[in-house]
Protein backbone atom coordinates (compact mmCIF):
# COMPACT_ATOMS: atom_id res chain seq x y z
CA UNK A 1 0.00 0.00 0.00
CA UNK A 2 2.81 2.51 1.16
CA UNK A 3 4.63 1.41 -2.26
CA UNK A 4 1.62 2.34 -4.39
CA UNK A 5 1.11 5.32 -2.76
CA UNK A 6 5.53 6.23 -3.07
CA UNK A 7 4.79 4.75 -7.03
CA UNK A 8 2.10 7.28 -7.35
CA UNK A 9 3.58 10.53 -5.87
CA UNK A 10 6.76 9.95 -7.81
CA UNK A 11 5.35 8.99 -10.82
CA UNK A 12 7.42 10.66 -14.11
CA UNK A 13 4.19 10.60 -15.99
CA UNK A 14 1.73 12.39 -13.17
CA UNK A 15 4.64 15.17 -12.75
CA UNK A 16 4.17 15.76 -16.55
CA UNK A 17 0.89 16.23 -16.21
CA UNK A 18 1.23 18.59 -13.19
CA UNK A 19 3.94 20.32 -15.31
CA UNK A 20 1.50 20.59 -18.31
CA UNK A 21 -1.20 23.82 -17.96
CA UNK A 22 -3.41 22.74 -20.31
CA UNK A 23 -3.97 19.06 -18.85
CA UNK A 24 -3.86 20.50 -15.42
CA UNK A 25 -6.71 22.98 -16.21
CA UNK A 26 -9.11 20.58 -17.51
CA UNK A 27 -8.62 18.35 -15.13
CA UNK A 28 -8.95 21.14 -12.89
CA UNK A 29 -12.54 22.44 -14.36
CA UNK A 30 -13.41 18.65 -14.50
CA UNK A 31 -13.17 18.90 -11.16
CA UNK A 32 -14.85 22.19 -10.46
CA UNK A 33 -17.82 21.08 -12.22
CA UNK A 34 -17.88 18.11 -9.57
CA UNK A 35 -16.71 19.99 -6.47
CA UNK A 36 -18.91 23.47 -6.85
CA UNK A 37 -22.43 21.74 -7.77
CA UNK A 38 -21.87 18.99 -4.91
CA UNK A 39 -21.02 21.95 -2.38
CA UNK A 40 -24.40 24.11 -3.69
CA UNK A 41 -26.41 20.46 -3.26
CA UNK A 42 -25.48 20.09 0.49
CA UNK A 43 -26.55 23.19 1.56
CA UNK A 44 -29.22 22.96 4.11
CA UNK A 45 -29.73 26.96 3.85
CA UNK A 46 -31.15 26.50 0.89
CA UNK A 47 -35.09 25.35 -0.41
CA UNK A 48 -34.46 22.51 -2.65
CA UNK A 49 -35.85 24.10 -5.79
CA UNK A 50 -33.22 26.60 -5.97
CA UNK A 51 -30.27 23.91 -4.82
CA UNK A 52 -31.11 22.00 -7.92
CA UNK A 53 -31.46 25.51 -9.99
CA UNK A 54 -28.16 27.00 -8.97
CA UNK A 55 -26.17 23.46 -9.28
CA UNK A 56 -27.28 22.68 -12.50
CA UNK A 57 -26.20 26.46 -13.32
CA UNK A 58 -22.82 25.91 -11.99
CA UNK A 59 -22.36 22.12 -13.58
CA UNK A 60 -23.19 23.84 -17.03
CA UNK A 61 -20.92 26.49 -16.51
CA UNK A 62 -17.76 24.16 -15.65
CA UNK A 63 -19.12 22.09 -18.59
CA UNK A 64 -19.22 25.03 -20.84
CA UNK A 65 -15.78 26.49 -20.13
CA UNK A 66 -14.12 23.09 -20.37
CA UNK A 67 -15.71 22.38 -23.74
CA UNK A 68 -14.73 26.01 -24.72
CA UNK A 69 -11.36 25.58 -23.40
CA UNK A 70 -10.15 22.21 -25.14
CA UNK A 71 -12.39 23.69 -28.64
CA UNK A 72 -10.74 26.73 -29.10
CA UNK A 73 -8.20 27.66 -26.66
CA UNK A 74 -5.71 24.30 -26.41
CA UNK A 75 -5.13 24.55 -30.27
CA UNK A 76 -5.46 28.09 -31.14
CA UNK A 77 -2.71 29.19 -28.44
CA UNK A 78 -0.60 25.69 -28.37
CA UNK A 79 0.44 26.08 -32.12
CA UNK A 80 0.26 29.66 -31.93
CA UNK A 81 2.35 30.44 -29.23
CA UNK A 82 4.98 28.03 -30.30
CA UNK A 83 4.97 29.56 -33.86
CA UNK A 84 4.61 32.88 -32.69
CA UNK A 85 8.14 32.29 -30.70
CA UNK A 86 10.14 30.28 -32.98
CA UNK A 87 9.61 32.65 -35.80
CA UNK A 88 9.25 36.46 -33.87
CA UNK A 89 10.63 35.95 -30.47
CA UNK A 90 13.40 33.38 -30.65
CA UNK A 91 14.04 33.35 -33.92
CA UNK A 92 14.78 30.05 -34.46
CA UNK A 93 18.00 30.10 -32.00
CA UNK A 94 17.87 28.53 -28.23
CA UNK A 95 16.54 25.12 -29.07
CA UNK A 96 13.68 25.78 -31.63
CA UNK A 97 15.88 25.27 -34.64
CA UNK A 98 15.18 21.95 -33.75
CA UNK A 99 11.59 21.51 -34.15
CA UNK A 100 9.19 22.12 -37.22
CA UNK A 101 6.14 22.34 -34.76
CA UNK A 102 5.10 22.27 -31.07
CA UNK A 103 3.87 17.84 -31.70
CA UNK A 104 7.38 17.48 -32.25
CA UNK A 105 8.71 19.22 -29.58
CA UNK A 106 6.28 17.61 -27.04
CA UNK A 107 7.06 13.94 -28.44
CA UNK A 108 11.06 14.90 -27.79
CA UNK A 109 9.89 16.14 -24.15
CA UNK A 110 8.11 13.10 -23.39
CA UNK A 111 10.69 10.90 -24.42
CA UNK A 112 13.68 12.93 -22.64
CA UNK A 113 11.12 12.95 -19.29
CA UNK A 114 11.44 8.84 -19.31
CA UNK A 115 14.51 7.93 -17.11
CA UNK A 116 15.63 4.85 -19.00
CA UNK A 117 17.51 5.12 -22.07
CA UNK A 118 16.64 1.61 -23.25
CA UNK A 119 13.36 2.69 -23.25
CA UNK A 120 13.92 5.91 -25.32
CA UNK A 121 15.62 3.74 -27.93
CA UNK A 122 12.89 1.52 -28.28
CA UNK A 123 10.48 3.95 -28.97
CA UNK A 124 13.19 5.60 -31.93
CA UNK A 125 13.30 2.27 -33.33
CA UNK A 126 9.22 1.55 -33.38
CA UNK A 127 7.34 2.92 -36.66
CA UNK A 128 4.63 5.26 -37.26
CA UNK A 129 1.81 4.07 -38.66
CA UNK A 130 0.72 6.44 -41.06
CA UNK A 131 3.52 6.94 -42.65
CA UNK A 132 5.99 3.66 -42.45
CA UNK A 133 8.55 5.72 -41.01
CA UNK A 134 10.78 5.11 -37.95
CA UNK A 135 10.15 7.60 -35.30
CA UNK A 136 13.96 8.76 -34.80
CA UNK A 137 13.55 9.57 -38.51
CA UNK A 138 11.84 12.62 -37.57
CA UNK A 139 14.98 13.53 -35.60
CA UNK A 140 18.06 15.23 -35.93
CA UNK A 141 21.66 13.95 -35.03
CA UNK A 142 21.71 16.38 -31.96
CA UNK A 143 18.36 15.34 -30.87
CA UNK A 144 19.46 11.71 -31.35
CA UNK A 145 22.77 12.47 -29.64
CA UNK A 146 20.85 13.90 -26.67
CA UNK A 147 18.41 11.01 -26.25
CA UNK A 148 21.28 8.59 -25.68
CA UNK A 149 22.70 10.68 -22.93
CA UNK A 150 21.10 10.10 -19.34
CA UNK A 151 20.35 13.65 -18.60
CA UNK A 152 18.94 14.83 -21.95
CA UNK A 153 18.73 18.38 -22.95
CA UNK A 154 15.00 19.64 -22.27
CA UNK A 155 15.09 23.18 -24.02
CA UNK A 156 13.46 25.33 -21.04
CA UNK A 157 12.73 28.40 -23.74
CA UNK A 158 10.68 26.21 -26.05
CA UNK A 159 8.95 24.57 -23.07
CA UNK A 160 8.55 28.31 -21.07
CA UNK A 161 7.32 29.41 -24.30
CA UNK A 162 4.55 26.80 -24.96
CA UNK A 163 3.59 27.02 -21.50
CA UNK A 164 3.27 30.84 -21.56
CA UNK A 165 1.22 30.48 -24.42
CA UNK A 166 -1.02 28.09 -22.67
CA UNK A 167 -1.02 30.01 -19.66
CA UNK A 168 -2.15 33.12 -21.91
CA UNK A 169 -4.67 31.26 -23.62
CA UNK A 170 -6.25 29.66 -20.49
CA UNK A 171 -6.93 33.14 -18.94
CA UNK A 172 -8.15 34.75 -21.87
CA UNK A 173 -10.07 32.12 -22.27
CA UNK A 174 -11.63 30.86 -18.76
CA UNK A 175 -11.72 34.23 -17.23
CA UNK A 176 -12.89 36.37 -20.48
CA UNK A 177 -14.50 34.04 -23.38
CA UNK A 178 -16.01 30.99 -21.38
CA UNK A 179 -18.19 33.78 -19.08
CA UNK A 180 -19.71 35.32 -22.19
CA UNK A 181 -20.18 31.93 -24.28
CA UNK A 182 -22.19 30.25 -21.26
CA UNK A 183 -24.04 33.42 -20.89
CA UNK A 184 -25.61 32.61 -23.87
CA UNK A 185 -25.48 28.91 -23.80
CA UNK A 186 -27.13 28.46 -20.05
CA UNK A 187 -30.67 29.91 -19.65
CA UNK A 188 -32.01 27.62 -22.63
CA UNK A 189 -29.85 24.77 -21.22
CA UNK A 190 -32.11 25.39 -18.28
CA UNK A 191 -34.83 25.31 -19.84
CA UNK A 192 -34.81 22.74 -22.02
CA UNK A 193 -33.91 20.40 -18.40
CA UNK A 194 -37.49 22.37 -17.18
CA UNK A 195 -35.33 24.10 -14.28
CA UNK A 196 -36.14 27.64 -15.94
CA UNK A 197 -39.78 28.74 -17.17
CA UNK A 198 -39.71 31.06 -20.70
CA UNK A 199 -42.41 33.17 -19.46
CA UNK A 200 -42.31 35.19 -16.31
CA UNK A 201 -45.63 37.62 -16.59
CA UNK A 202 -48.09 34.49 -17.49
CA UNK A 203 -46.65 33.07 -13.68
CA UNK A 204 -47.36 36.27 -11.86
CA UNK A 205 -50.67 36.29 -13.07
CA UNK A 206 -52.16 32.61 -12.26
CA UNK A 207 -50.64 33.30 -8.77
CA UNK A 208 -52.41 36.21 -8.30
CA UNK A 209 -55.34 34.88 -9.67
CA UNK A 210 -54.74 31.72 -6.64
CA UNK A 211 -54.31 34.15 -4.10
CA UNK A 212 -57.93 35.67 -4.65
CA UNK A 213 -59.27 32.09 -4.79
CA UNK B 1 13.60 45.04 -26.50
CA UNK B 2 12.87 45.28 -22.11
CA UNK B 3 9.35 43.54 -22.67
CA UNK B 4 10.96 40.70 -25.18
CA UNK B 5 13.82 40.04 -22.10
CA UNK B 6 11.31 39.79 -19.87
CA UNK B 7 9.31 37.43 -21.72
CA UNK B 8 12.25 35.60 -22.43
CA UNK B 9 13.38 35.43 -19.08
CA UNK B 10 9.63 34.11 -18.21
CA UNK B 11 10.33 31.25 -20.85
CA UNK B 12 13.09 30.12 -18.98
CA UNK B 13 11.56 29.98 -16.06
CA UNK B 14 8.51 28.48 -17.04
CA UNK B 15 10.10 25.85 -18.93
CA UNK B 16 12.57 25.18 -15.42
CA UNK B 17 9.62 24.75 -13.08
CA UNK B 18 6.04 25.20 -14.46
CA UNK B 19 4.40 25.06 -10.81
CA UNK B 20 0.64 23.93 -11.45
CA UNK B 21 -0.27 26.74 -8.55
CA UNK B 22 0.76 29.55 -11.52
CA UNK B 23 -1.95 28.80 -14.71
CA UNK B 24 -5.07 28.56 -11.52
CA UNK B 25 -3.77 31.55 -9.99
CA UNK B 26 -3.63 33.93 -13.04
CA UNK B 27 -6.92 32.58 -13.75
CA UNK B 28 -8.43 33.45 -10.40
CA UNK B 29 -7.06 36.95 -10.83
CA UNK B 30 -8.38 37.34 -13.91
CA UNK B 31 -11.86 36.09 -13.18
CA UNK B 32 -11.82 38.19 -10.08
CA UNK B 33 -11.23 41.45 -11.71
CA UNK B 34 -13.44 40.35 -15.08
CA UNK B 35 -16.66 38.86 -13.89
CA UNK B 36 -17.66 41.68 -11.68
CA UNK B 37 -16.90 44.24 -14.36
CA UNK B 38 -18.89 42.00 -16.93
CA UNK B 39 -21.90 41.82 -14.46
CA UNK B 40 -22.04 45.40 -13.11
CA UNK B 41 -21.57 46.44 -17.11
CA UNK B 42 -25.38 43.99 -17.71
CA UNK B 43 -27.55 46.80 -18.64
CA UNK B 44 -30.96 44.49 -18.29
CA UNK B 45 -30.27 43.72 -14.43
CA UNK B 46 -31.29 46.35 -11.41
CA UNK B 47 -28.65 47.59 -9.69
CA UNK B 48 -28.99 45.66 -6.11
CA UNK B 49 -29.02 42.38 -7.85
CA UNK B 50 -25.73 43.12 -9.99
CA UNK B 51 -24.11 44.81 -6.82
CA UNK B 52 -24.95 41.86 -5.16
CA UNK B 53 -23.80 39.18 -7.70
CA UNK B 54 -20.64 41.13 -8.39
CA UNK B 55 -19.49 41.27 -4.94
CA UNK B 56 -19.91 37.32 -4.43
CA UNK B 57 -18.31 36.49 -7.79
CA UNK B 58 -15.37 38.59 -6.62
CA UNK B 59 -15.41 37.14 -3.29
CA UNK B 60 -15.34 33.70 -4.22
CA UNK B 61 -11.96 35.04 -6.86
CA UNK B 62 -10.53 36.69 -3.29
CA UNK B 63 -10.80 33.26 -1.38
CA UNK B 64 -9.84 30.59 -4.19
CA UNK B 65 -6.30 32.72 -5.00
CA UNK B 66 -4.66 32.23 -1.38
CA UNK B 67 -6.52 28.76 -1.13
CA UNK B 68 -4.82 27.35 -4.35
CA UNK B 69 -1.45 29.10 -2.96
CA UNK B 70 -1.78 27.70 0.43
CA UNK B 71 -2.72 24.38 -0.85
CA UNK B 72 0.02 23.79 -3.50
CA UNK B 73 2.63 25.04 -1.32
CA UNK B 74 1.97 22.99 1.62
CA UNK B 75 1.26 20.36 -0.26
CA UNK B 76 4.82 20.61 -2.22
CA UNK B 77 6.40 21.07 1.15
CA UNK B 78 5.19 17.90 2.21
CA UNK B 79 7.18 16.23 -0.56
CA UNK B 80 10.76 17.77 0.95
CA UNK B 81 9.90 16.45 4.21
CA UNK B 82 9.47 12.84 3.04
CA UNK B 83 11.44 12.13 0.29
CA UNK B 84 15.18 12.42 0.70
CA UNK B 85 16.38 11.20 -2.33
CA UNK B 86 16.67 14.94 -4.45
CA UNK B 87 15.18 13.16 -7.90
CA UNK B 88 12.13 12.05 -6.50
CA UNK B 89 11.49 14.70 -3.69
CA UNK B 90 11.51 17.06 -7.24
CA UNK B 91 8.99 14.92 -8.50
CA UNK B 92 6.96 14.30 -5.62
CA UNK B 93 6.78 18.28 -4.89
CA UNK B 94 5.31 18.54 -8.39
CA UNK B 95 2.94 16.03 -8.52
CA UNK B 96 1.83 16.91 -4.79
CA UNK B 97 1.56 20.55 -5.61
CA UNK B 98 -0.84 19.44 -8.55
CA UNK B 99 -2.57 17.34 -6.42
CA UNK B 100 -2.95 20.23 -3.68
CA UNK B 101 -4.31 22.49 -6.26
CA UNK B 102 -7.44 19.34 -7.24
CA UNK B 103 -8.24 19.34 -3.49
CA UNK B 104 -8.36 23.06 -3.20
CA UNK B 105 -10.42 23.03 -6.00
CA UNK B 106 -12.64 19.95 -5.25
CA UNK B 107 -13.00 20.66 -1.67
CA UNK B 108 -11.30 23.63 -0.28
CA UNK B 109 -13.05 26.48 -1.94
CA UNK B 110 -16.31 25.33 -2.50
CA UNK B 111 -16.14 24.44 1.02
CA UNK B 112 -14.88 28.23 2.38
CA UNK B 113 -16.96 30.19 0.21
CA UNK B 114 -20.20 27.78 0.85
CA UNK B 115 -18.77 28.92 5.14
CA UNK B 116 -17.66 32.66 5.06
CA UNK B 117 -19.47 34.46 2.00
CA UNK B 118 -23.05 34.80 3.46
CA UNK B 119 -21.88 35.95 6.81
CA UNK B 120 -19.34 38.50 5.08
CA UNK B 121 -22.16 39.84 2.67
CA UNK B 122 -24.63 39.91 5.67
CA UNK B 123 -21.65 42.19 7.79
CA UNK B 124 -21.58 44.15 4.46
CA UNK B 125 -25.67 44.84 4.76
CA UNK B 126 -25.76 43.31 1.49
CA UNK B 127 -28.95 40.77 1.39
CA UNK B 128 -29.44 38.03 -1.99
CA UNK B 129 -32.45 40.28 -4.11
CA UNK B 130 -34.64 37.09 -3.34
CA UNK B 131 -34.27 37.37 0.48
CA UNK B 132 -34.69 41.13 0.52
CA UNK B 133 -38.22 40.31 -1.29
CA UNK B 134 -39.34 37.86 1.31
CA UNK B 135 -38.01 40.25 4.29
CA UNK B 136 -40.11 43.21 2.57
CA UNK B 137 -43.29 41.12 1.94
CA UNK B 138 -46.32 41.92 4.34
CA UNK B 139 -46.63 39.82 7.05
CA UNK B 140 -48.89 36.46 6.23
CA UNK B 141 -51.44 35.87 9.05
CA UNK B 142 -50.21 32.07 10.84
CA UNK B 143 -53.66 30.68 10.04
CA UNK B 144 -53.50 31.32 6.08
CA UNK B 145 -50.16 30.51 5.94
CA UNK B 146 -50.54 26.99 7.30
CA UNK B 147 -53.61 26.32 4.82
CA UNK B 148 -51.95 27.88 1.63
CA UNK B 149 -50.40 25.36 -0.80
CA UNK B 150 -48.86 26.87 -3.71
CA UNK B 151 -50.84 26.98 -7.32
CA UNK B 152 -49.76 24.47 -9.95
CA UNK B 153 -47.24 25.95 -12.11
CA UNK B 154 -49.15 25.28 -15.33
CA UNK B 155 -52.23 24.92 -14.79
CA UNK B 156 -54.87 24.14 -17.62
CA UNK B 157 -56.62 26.48 -19.77
CA UNK B 158 -60.11 27.48 -18.63
CA UNK B 159 -62.08 25.86 -21.75
CA UNK B 160 -65.49 26.38 -19.26
CA UNK B 161 -67.22 28.31 -17.19
CA UNK B 162 -67.22 25.30 -14.59
CA UNK B 163 -64.47 25.61 -11.48
CA UNK B 164 -61.41 23.47 -11.93
CA UNK B 165 -60.30 20.94 -9.31
CA UNK B 166 -57.41 22.54 -9.12
CA UNK B 167 -58.65 25.03 -7.68
CA UNK B 168 -59.91 23.71 -4.71
CA UNK B 169 -56.46 22.30 -3.78
CA UNK B 170 -55.43 24.66 -1.29
CA UNK B 171 -58.06 23.84 0.85
CA UNK B 172 -57.49 21.77 3.80
CA UNK B 173 -58.09 18.09 3.39
CA UNK B 174 -59.10 17.62 7.11
CA UNK B 175 -62.30 18.31 9.00
CA UNK B 176 -65.64 18.52 7.58
CA UNK B 177 -66.09 19.36 3.60
CA UNK B 178 -69.65 21.01 2.29
CA UNK B 179 -70.11 20.33 -0.97
CA UNK B 180 -69.20 17.82 -3.36
CA UNK B 181 -65.54 18.51 -4.16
Amino acid sequence: MIGAVQKLLTSSQMASVAQNTTQSVAIETTLKSIGRPGFILIDNDIDSDTKQYAAAKEFLYQATCLAVYMALIVPVFKKGGFKLAKEKLFKNTNGFEHFKDVGEYLHYRKLADNPSIQNRQATLEKEVIATKDKVKDKYNATLLAELKKENPEKFAYVKGAVELSNIIGSVLGLAILAPQVSHVFIHPALRILGLEKKDKKPENQTQKLDTKA
Amino acid sequence: MALADIIKRTCKKLGENNKPTYVVMAIATVKGICRPTFTMMDKKENPETKKYTALREGLTEVIAIPAYWACGEAAGALAKKVFKDKALAGRAEKNLMFMGVCIAALFVIPGLCSVAIKPIMDKMGLKAPEDKKHSESPQIPAQIQNTYTPAPTNPLPHKNTFPQMQAYTSRPQTGLRVGGL
